[in-house]
């Protein structure tokens, strides 16, 4: 029987809700249950009826079982799938009311209380469960227990919700959790399931339980896992092999078996064609399955996967969270290996890329900058200038000025690599503002920002032309560059720098560049050479000097001046201490500089030769004619030929 | 009861597979499978998985109290199971909707694709019984927000739209929506739901078994002349083409 209109009416569902009659609570609760279930807009549209959900979870404290079983059907359903829903559940403090529930005397509302705070836990908002304290533990074990399946399910929702730190880990394994939770392995494909997240959670980056997980009952437990990997519940499948994953990521050791790995690699891509959840979810896990592991990489390219991704891309409009996982999956397939980015970029998928960057969804405008930063590795397109163009350069640009902080970093390290490229067409980026913006982001307060900011401006000066070069400096000007130099973190300190070293390469008049403004960038350079503990900045800086020591006498007079002061100083001077740093980088570039001020067509070589002997440099030069490193060896060998040469030449 | 010499059949082909092509002759081909063992209880497990997943319930009941075989499931739970299934067939969509979910809420807040297919039958009872202006109103209150949500959605929800757009629904090219097979595709859906959430297999066993019958003969058929099963309810052993 329809219901009539006037009946539906929220107001009038509200006043019933709120009714002292039983019957008619039942009722109201029953036909809001039969409303919200499977329906995210009503759901959200009874939420923003502040006073609906709270009125539902005063009816937890019914004395009517049927009631309160109705009430928590309810809660159950405004928490499912929607945040907002589990919000006001929470804050109408429906929570420590149903857990009271779950010691109810009868059976059913116990039931329908932990269906309900199962659902809770399954969401991110629901409070952290202490293990730590021990009357929890003992409620935790009694459910895993317990011979209901919503309570045993309950039971491991709330270890895969909560146990996130080894502490945890380790307090969960020395109350048996892991045995009673590979128990349940036996059990319905439920609790099969449940337990399988659990596992996961509790084995994640924990290489003790991870191997006595491996081991239990002589490696039965592992085989079961292996064989729920067949299992013929996608479900099943992908969560078998998630927890099979997060035991490898713990210890590679026990999973020595290529072939389970690429079974693996299989049954993920599989996974992409179930339509639902787990077609959304099985990207992710893919993800993480390869990241970083080249061999892996390998074999989920021999396993078609970039063909069979991109496929998917090319349907229908894919739900959010499909877009993204399968952009992360090919931004880590693509990381390390060139045949991968190749394939990728042969199917086409660039325009696809590209346009993701436009999304509504931040995550998916994350990884698709994720993506485009593993293809735009592959120099053999970057020097085709693959990716500096209308298509990529507009919506990178665009996405520097993204509300979202994680969204600017993910773009700027996008373009950190588009932005290295080898034909003329750097310039299309200047016209674009895009220069404009990544000076606005080096001045960020965020310091992941102002490093990706400054490294894409090092990147993109990088062999660019001088006319472009004038303008990125101009742009940028000498007083944000100094600051830059001056940061407080390091990392930044050595973008900036390397900035520089960048600017000031190539032809002369670049070096004039360093001289601007009383020539506050080279002293505050040589400043941090003389105080930074940090190698990374030693390094550039000191190849700033080398690439300005290659310059005029003004240059290199320059240079020797800063390196080995005049008038002297309480410190002994810095050419000497670097020249003995342990860093093989930072003793080559010291070298270079020495080999660049002394280089012998110029007039005033033979002056700063002079100077540097008495300073002490060759003495300490000529006992490393022998170092460990090759490179320092070599550039101490031109140097003392160098130098050898003018002595011949003087006598 | 043929099921029994299906199952033997299947068993001793599987067994025989390995042989090259040859005439066996309906003697030696029986007396072989006399000797492959059956056990009875697996026998009575079989129909019993039938009687549960298909849900008769009554027949379940007195074949549990004939033979002692234990159902796998509680046989409570067939009863409605069965009444969500009864409505869905009848046309009762809102009235399954509302036992699916007393039964176990999270089954159609979980199901997506569920959950649209109720609905979806919903609006086609509604256009059957020419409620037009009220399967307008329900298609675009509770119907289009899911299509926002899916597109495959919106798509079914458009052709079943189109229901309303012809004079004459049991000629239009969407017309097979209306047809009783689309109530028993959206019955057995919903019933497979339950049984899924139940942890129970939401096909019975004996089908397929059928199905590994014909295929295994198939293979056999290129390696030997045997007698067949042609007539899977007889279960007869057929002569063996020369």
């Amino acid at each position: 029987m329809p219901t009539s209109a006037t009946n539906n009416r929220p107001e009038d569902l509200i006043l019933r809700l709120s009714s002292p009659e039983n019957q008619t609570k039942f009722k109201a609760l029953r036909e809001l249950k039969n409303q919200i279930i499977g329906n995210r807009t009503k759901k959200l549209t009874y939420v923003k009826f502040g006073v609906v959900v709270p009125a539902v979870v005063n009816s937890l404290s019914s004395s009517d079982s049927s009631v309160i079983i109705q009430a928590s059907a309810v809660i159950g359903s405004f928490a499912c799938g929607v945040d907002a829903g589990v919000k006001a559940v929470l804050d109408a403090g429906a929570f420590s009311l149903l857990l009271g529930l779950v010691s109810h005397s009868d059976a059913k509302v116990v039931d329908a209380a932990a269906r309900s705070l199962k659902i809770i836990y399954q969401s991110k908002l629901a409070p952290k469960y202490d293990f730590l304290s021990k009357e929890n533990m003992g409620f935790l074990i009694s459910l895993l227990d317990s011979e209901s399946e919503n309570l045993t399910g309950l039971g491991a929702t709330i270890i895969t919700h909560s146990c996130q730190i080894i502490a945890e880990q380790k307090v969960l394994y020395e109350a048996g959790i892991l045995k009673k939770l590979l128990d349940l392995l036996q059990g319905s494909l439920s609790q099969r399931d449940a337990s399988l997240e659990a596992l996961a959670a509790v084995s994640r980056n924990n290489p003790d339980v991870s191997s006595e997980f491996s081991e239990a009952n002589d490696g039965r437990a592992f085989r079961v896992v292996c064989e729920l990997m067949k299992d013929k519940h996608p479900r099943t499948r992908l969560l078998a092999s998630m927890c099979l994953i997060a035991l490898w990521n713990t210890s590679p050791c026990h999973l020595q078996d290529v072939g389970l790995r690429s079974k693996l690699i299989h049954i993920l891509v599989e996974l992409l064609d179930d339509p639902g959840q787990v077609g959304d979810e099985a990207p992710f896990a893919l993800s993480s399955l390869i990241a970083g592991k080249e061999d892996l990489q390998k074999l989920a390219f021999e396993a078609d996967v970039i063909d069979k991704m991109s496929k998917h891309l090319k349907k229908d409009p894919l739900p959010a969270k499909r877009l993204q996982g399968i952009f992360l999956a090919l931004a880590d397939v693509c990381s390390k290996l060139e045949v991968c980015r190749a394939n990728l970029l042969s199917l086409e998928v660039l325009k696809l890329v590209a346009e993701a960057l436009n999304h509504d969804c931040s995550e998916v405008r994350i990884a698709a900058c994720m993506c485009l930063r593993s293809v735009s590795r592959s120099v053999k397109n970057l020097s085709a200038g693959m990716f500096m163009n209308d298509l990529i350069v507009i919506p990178l640009i665009k996405l520097l000025n993204d509300a979202s902080t994680a969204v600017q970093i993910a773009a700027l390290s996008a373009l950190c690599n588009v932005v290295v490229e080898f034909t003329t067409r750097k310039s299309i980026f200047l016209q674009y503002g895009g220069v404009k913006q990544l000076v606005h982001l080096s001045t960020s307060m965020d310091s992941t920002v102002r490093l990706n900011a400054v490294r894409a401006l090092k990147n993109l000066i990088f062999l660019a032309e001088k006319q472009l070069k004038g303008e990125i400096f101009l742009e940028l000007s000498p007083a944000t560059l100094w600051s830059l130099i001056c940061d407080h973190e390091s990392s930044v300190q050595e973008q900036a720098i390397c900035f520089v070293r960048n600017l000031v390469d190539g032809c002369v008049d670049s070096i004039e560049y360093i001289f601007t403004e009383e020539a506050i960038i080279l002293h505050a350079i040589v400043r941090l050479l003389r105080n930074t503990s940090s190698p990374e900045v030693c390094i550039q800086g000191m190849y700033v000097l080398a690439n300005v020591a290659t310059g005029n006498e003004f240059h290199k007079e320059a240079v020797l001046q800063q390196l080995l002061p005049p008038g002297g100083s309480d410190d002994p001077f810095v050419l000497i201490k670097l020249l003995q740093s342990n860093d093989n980088r930072l003793r080559t570039a010291t070298v270079w500089t020495v080999v660049n001020l002394t280089f012998p067509s110029s007039p005033g070589a033979y002056g700063r030769l002079v100077k540097l002997r008495n300073a002490g440099v060759y003495t300490l030069i000529k006992n490393m004619a022998n170092d460990s490193c090759l490179d320092v060896k070599l550039r101490v060998k031109t140097a003392w030929l160098q130098s050898v040469a003018f002595c011949d030449n003087s006598t | 009861m043929s099921i029994f010499w299906v199952v033997r059949q299947l068993a001793y082909i599987q067994e025989s597979m390995a042989t090259s092509k040859k005439v066996i002759t309906k003697e030696e081909w029986e007396r072989k499978l006399n000797d492959v063992k059956i056990r009875k209880e697996d026998m009575n497990k079989l129909v019993m998985n039938f009687l549960v997943t298909e849900g008769y319930v009554d027949a379940a009941e007195k074949f549990r109290s004939e033979s002692g075989t234990e159902p796998d499931i509680d046989l409570a739970t067939i009863t409605d199971r069965m009444a969500v299934k009864k409505a869905v067939q009848c046309g009762n969509v809102e009235d399954a909707i509302e036992k699916v979910n007393d039964l176990n809420p999270e089954i159609l807040d979980t199901n997506p694709q569920l959950f649209f297919h109720l609905q979806q039958q919903r609006l086609i009872e509604l256009i059957r019984n020419g409620k037009i202006e009220e399967a307008l109103e329900f298609a675009q209150e509770e119907l289009a927000p899911r299509g926002e949500e899916n597109q495959s959605f919106l798509e079914e929800l458009e052709r079943t739209v189109a229901l309303l757009a012809f004079e004459d629904v049991s000629n239009c090219p969407v017309g097979e929506l209306l047809d009783i097979s689309q109530r028993l595709k959206t019955a057995s859906e919903v019933n497979a739901a339950i049984l899924t959430s139940q942890s129970h297999e939401k096909d019975p066993k004996l089908p397929s078994l059928l199905k590994m019958l014909i295929w295994a003969q198939n293979q056999l058929d290129e390696k030997a002349s045997y007698p067949r099963i042609n007539d899977l309810s007889s279960a007869k052993l057929e002569d063996p083409a020369i």
